[in-house]
C-alpha cells in the first residue's frame, strides 16, 4: 500500500517537474502537413513596416497564412539570441542598418539572388541595393527605406543672423563644410552667443564621415588606416568645430536635445529623412520655421533597413515574393504616406506624394530635397567591424567637445585604441 | 551509564535505512524517491539556469565568438587582453569609486534611519518602515530617468536650484566626478531604506537588559551606543557591507541609463557590468565577456574578504 502511494506520489512529482522546466513529453504535431497554406512568420519593429499594409498583403497573398511579429524591445539582440539557439527563427525578418554585423554569418540567410531579386534591381537605388549584399556577392537585404541626409535649418535664426533663409539659396551658398563653419561663426556674434550652429562633435563627425565613399575598410576586409583622407578630413572638421565653439553639447535622444531644439538654441543640423519625425516631436514651438537645404559638403545617408530570409525557412520562394510585394516601389511610396519611411525606389519619387508641402517646414515640400540627396549618396562599404570602430572614434572625439581633452593627444590614442581593436 | 536508552535501539526486523551502510548510496535514493523528486525542481533548475551558464562562461572565456558563428579557441588570449586593456582597468577604478562614494553616506543613513526608527518616540513605525523601503522596489528604469533629469546639464533641476542662488551651473554629466556622484546618489536613494530595515531588525535583536545594566552603571546615551549598539550590531553591518560590495561591484542598469553603453563624458560612468555587457552584446565579443565575467567574480571575492576582514577584525 505505501509503496504504491509511493510510486503514485513520484508521477506526480515527475509531471510537475516535466511542466515546470517547460519540457513538451509529446512532440509537437505538424500543421503544415494537413493544410495547404504556407506559413510563414515575419519579425519586424514598430513603425518599421505599417500595418495597413500587412493586412492588404495578407489579401494579396491567400496562399500564405502570414503570423507578423512586432519585436519590441533590443530587436538586435532577440535575432542574434534566435540564431545563436538555431531554433524559433522566423522566415522573414527585418534588419537595420546594422546588418553589416550579420556579414560573417551570411550562410544562415538565403542568397535573395538565388530567389530572383536580380529581376527588380534595377528599381532600387543602387548604393542601397549594395549594403544588402556580403562581400562574397550573395545578397542577404532587400531594401527597405533609407535615410539620406540633408541640412536642417532655422530660416528665423539664419535671416537674423544675416545668412540667406531661403532653402536654394542656403544650399548654394553652405556648399562646403568650410562654408558652413563660417556660417556658424556669424551666427554665434550676431545672436550674441547664445545659439550654436549645430547639437555636438559625433553627428559633425558622421555626416562628414557619411558623405564619403571610403570609410574604414576595404572590400576584401582589410583596414584602409586611420590615415585615410575621409577620415581625416571627418575628424578634423569636428575638431575644428569644436574649437570654434558651435557645438551646443547636445546629444541626439536626451532631453536636453529636445530642450535645445525647442528653444532655439541650435540654428541647424545635418540629418536624415527621419529626423523629420524626431524634431516635430521634440520642437513643437518651433513649427514653420525649420527649412531643409542641401548638406553641406554633400549628400550621404544615415540608417535605413532591409528585409532578410532566414535559411531555417521552408518556403523561401513564397517568402521572397512576399517580401518583394511589401517593399514593391508603390507599397513604399505608400508606406512614405503613412510612416514617413523614405523610398530605395526612386521611380517614385517624382509622385505628388513626394511633393506635398509641410507646415512644420514653413509650407517647403521638403521630399523634393531628401529625393535629390538620395539619388547622390555614395556607394560605400562598411565592413562587419565598422560599428566598433566607429565608436571607438566618436567616443574619444566626446573627450575632446566635453572635457576639453587635448585634440592631438586623443588622435593618438585614438590610433592606438583601433590599432588594439584590430588585433582582437 | 546504566541506564539504557531503549528508544534508540532499533527494532528487531525495522531497518533505519540512514544507519544501514549495507545500502548503496544509489539504492537508497531510489528507495526515498518520492523525497528527491520533491526536492527536484530547486536543483533542475539550479543546474539548468544556474550551474550551466557558470561552466559554459568559464568555456566560452577561452573562446573567440561572435555570438552567432562557430567558436574559436582562443586560449588565454581574452585574459591577456582584459588585463592589458585601460578601459577595463578605468572601469575597475570606476567602479570602487562609485562604490565608495555610494556605499559610505548609504550606510551611514541607514544607521541613523534605523536609529530613529527604533526610537520609542516615533509613531506609525510601519508606515515609515514601508516608506523607507519602497525605493528599493521602484522600477530602476524610473529612477534612472528621474535622476537624470535632476542631474542634466542643460535643464537639469539642481543645476536650476544652483541658478536660483546664484551659484555657477556644474555639468554633472560631462564632468567625471559628476556622473560618479549622480550614480551614487542612485544608489544611495534605492538602498538606504533596504539597510536600514536591515539595521533595524538587528537592533531589535540587542537585549533590552544590556542597556538597562549599563544605565544603572551609569553609562550614558553615547556610551552604550558606542559599547552597546555597534558592537552588538558587528554581524549586521558586516552583512550589509559584503552585499553592498557585491551590488556595488555589479552596478550596471544605474550607469546604463544614465549615461548610455559608453559610460558617458571621458567613460566615467563606465562600471564592469556595463563594460562586460558593451564588450559581449554590442560588440559581440562574447568570449572576451566571459572573461571579464570571471575577472570580476575574482576581484567581488578579493574585495569581500578585504571588507570582511576590516569589519571583523576590530570585533575580535
Amino acid at each position: 500500500m505505501i509503496r504504491r502511494k509511493k510510486t503514485c506520489w513520484t508521477a506526480i512529482m515527475m509531471v510537475c517537474v516535466l511542466l515546470i522546466s517547460g519540457c513538451s513529453i509529446w512532440p509537437g504535431q505538424d500543421d503544415s502537413a494537413n493544410n495547404k497554406k504556407v506559413a510563414l512568420t515575419l519579425w519586424y519593429w514598430n513603425r518599421s513596416i505599417d500595418d495597413k499594409l500587412i493586412a492588404k498583403a495578407r489579401e494579396q497573398f491567400p496562399n500564405i497564412e502570414l503570423t507578423a511579429q512586432k519585436i519590441g524591445g533590443d530587436f538586435k539582440a532577440k535575432l542574434k539570441t534566435t540564431l545563436a539557439a538555431k531554433s524559433g527563427e522566423p522566415d522573414i525578418v527585418a534588419l537595420n542598418d546594422w546588418i553589416m554585423e550579420l556579414f560573417p554569418s551570411e550562410d544562415r540567410f538565403y542568397n535573395l539572388y538565388d530567389l530572383g531579386a536580380g529581376d527588380v534591381e534595377d528599381q532600387y537605388l543602387e548604393w542601397k541595393w549594395k549594403q544588402g549584399v556580403t562581400p562574397s556577392g550573395q545578397m542577404i537585404g532587400f531594401p527597405m527605406d533609407t535615410g539620406p541626409t540633408a541640412l536642417f535649418y532655422r530660416a528665423d535664426l539664419f535671416k537674423e543672423a544675416g545668412l540667406p533663409s531661403e532653402p536654394a539659396e542656403v544650399s548654394r551658398q553652405l556648399n562646403s563644410w568650410e562654408a558652413y563653419a563660417a556660417a556658424g561663426e556669424q551666427i554665434k556674434e550676431k545672436l550674441g552667443g547664445k545659439v550654436f550652429l549645430t547639437d555636438n562633435i559625433g553627428s559633425v563627425y558622421n555626416q562628414v564621415l557619411s558623405q564619403g565613399a571610403e570609410r574604414y575598410f576595404r572590400p576584401d576586409g582589410s583596414f584602409i588606416g586611420m590615415d585615410s583622407p575621409l577620415v581625416r578630413t571627418s575628424w578634423d572638421t569636428a575638431i575644428d568645430f569644436k574649437q570654434k565653439g558651435l557645438l551646443a553639447n547636445a546629444d541626439g535622444w536626451t532631453p536636453g536635445w529636445n530642450a535645445a531644439m525647442n528653444n532655439g538654441e541650435i540654428a541647424s543640423f545635418v540629418g536624415a529623412v527621419w529626423m523629420k519625425q524626431v524634431l516635430q516631436e521634440a520642437a513643437p514651438d518651433t513649427s514653420g520655421k525649420w527649412r531643409v537645404a542641401r548638406a553641406p559638403g554633400g549628400d550621404g545617408n544615415n540608417g535605413g533597413s532591409f528585409l532578410s530570409i532566414l535559411k531555417s525557412s521552408e518556403h523561401p520562394q513564397e517568402a521572397f515574393e512576399l517580401v518583394r510585394w511589401l517593399q514593391s516601389p508603390e507599397n513604399q511610396l505608400e508606406q512614405y504616406q503613412t510612416l514617413n519611411l523614405f523610398p530605395s525606389a526612386p521611380g517614385v519619387f517624382d509622385s505628388p506624394a513626394m511633393k506635398e508641402e509641410e507646415p512644420f517646414f514653413g509650407g517647403q515640400a521638403t521630399g523634393s530635397v531628401f529625393a535629390e540627396s538620395a539619388q547622390h549618396v555614395p556607394d560605400a562599404f562598411f565592413g562587419e567591424r565598422y560599428p566598433s570602430v566607429h565608436n571607438i572614434i566618436t567616443r574619444r572625439l566626446n573627450d575632446v567637445a566635453k572635457q576639453n581633452a587635448d585634440a592631438q593627444q586623443v588622435w593618438t590614442d585614438t590610433v592606438h585604441r583601433v590599432e588594439r581593436e584590430l588585433q582582437r | 551509564m546504566a541506564v539504557t536508552e531503549p528508544h534508540l535501539t532499533p527494532e528487531p526486523g525495522a531497518v533505519r535505512p540512514d544507519l544501514d551502510r549495507k545500502k548503496s548510496l544509489l539504492s537508497q535514493i531510489w528507495e526515498h524517491r518520492a523525497l528527491y523528486a520533491a526536492i527536484s525542481p530547486f536543483y533542475i533548475l539550479f543546474a539548468v539556469f544556474g550551474l550551466f551558464p557558470i561552466g559554459f562562461s568559464l568555456y566560452l572565456a577561452f573562446h573567440k565568438w561572435d555570438g552567432i558563428g562557430v567558436m574559436t579557441y582562443n586560449g588565454l588570449n581574452n585574459f591577456k587582453y582584459m588585463l592589458t586593456d585601460a578601459e577595463f582597468w578605468q572601469a575597475v577604478g570606476n567602479t570602487f569609486m562609485i562604490w565608495i562614494y555610494s556605499t559610505i553616506p548609504m550606510l551611514f543613513f541607514a544607521l541613523i534611519v534605523a536609529f530613529l526608527l527604533h526610537a520609542p518616540f516615533v509613531k506609525f513605525r510601519t508606515l515609515f518602515r514601508v516608506g523607507y523601503f519602497l525605493p528599493n522596489v521602484t522600477s530602476i528604469v524610473a529612477v534612472a530617468i528621474i535622476f537624470g533629469a535632476l542631474f542634466a546639464n542643460n535643464y537639469g533641476f539642481l543645476n536650476y536650484l544652483l541658478q536660483s542662488v546664484g551659484l555657477p551651473v556644474v555639468e554633472w554629466l560631462n564632468a567625471p566626478w559628476g556622473i560618479k556622484v549622480a550614480i551614487s546618489s542612485m544608489v544611495v536613494w534605492r538602498w538606504t531604506g533596504y539597510n536600514a530595515v536591515i539595521y533595524l531588525a538587528g537592533l531589535q535583536s540587542i537585549p533590552q537588559t544590556l542597556y538597562e545594566a549599563a544605565k544603572i552603571d551609569g553609562a550614558s546615551g553615547i556610551q552604550s551606543f558606542f559599547r552597546i549598539t555597534i558592537p552588538m550590531l558587528r554581524p549586521v553591518i558586516l552583512f550589509t557591507v559584503i552585499t553592498s560590495t557585491i551590488g556595488g561591484m555589479q552596478l550596471f542598469t544605474e550607469p546604463q541609463i544614465l549615461v548610455g553603453n559608453d559610460g558617458g563624458a571621458g567613460a566615467a560612468g563606465m562600471t564592469i557590468v556595463l563594460y562586460l555587457y558593451r564588450e559581449s552584446f554590442i560588440n559581440n565579443y562574447f568570449g572576451y565577456g566571459a572573461a571579464v565575467g570571471w575577472g570580476m567574480f575574482l576581484i567581488i571575492a578579493l574585495f569581500s574578504i578585504v571588507n570582511w576582514k576590516l569589519v571583523q577584525g576590530k570585533s575580535s
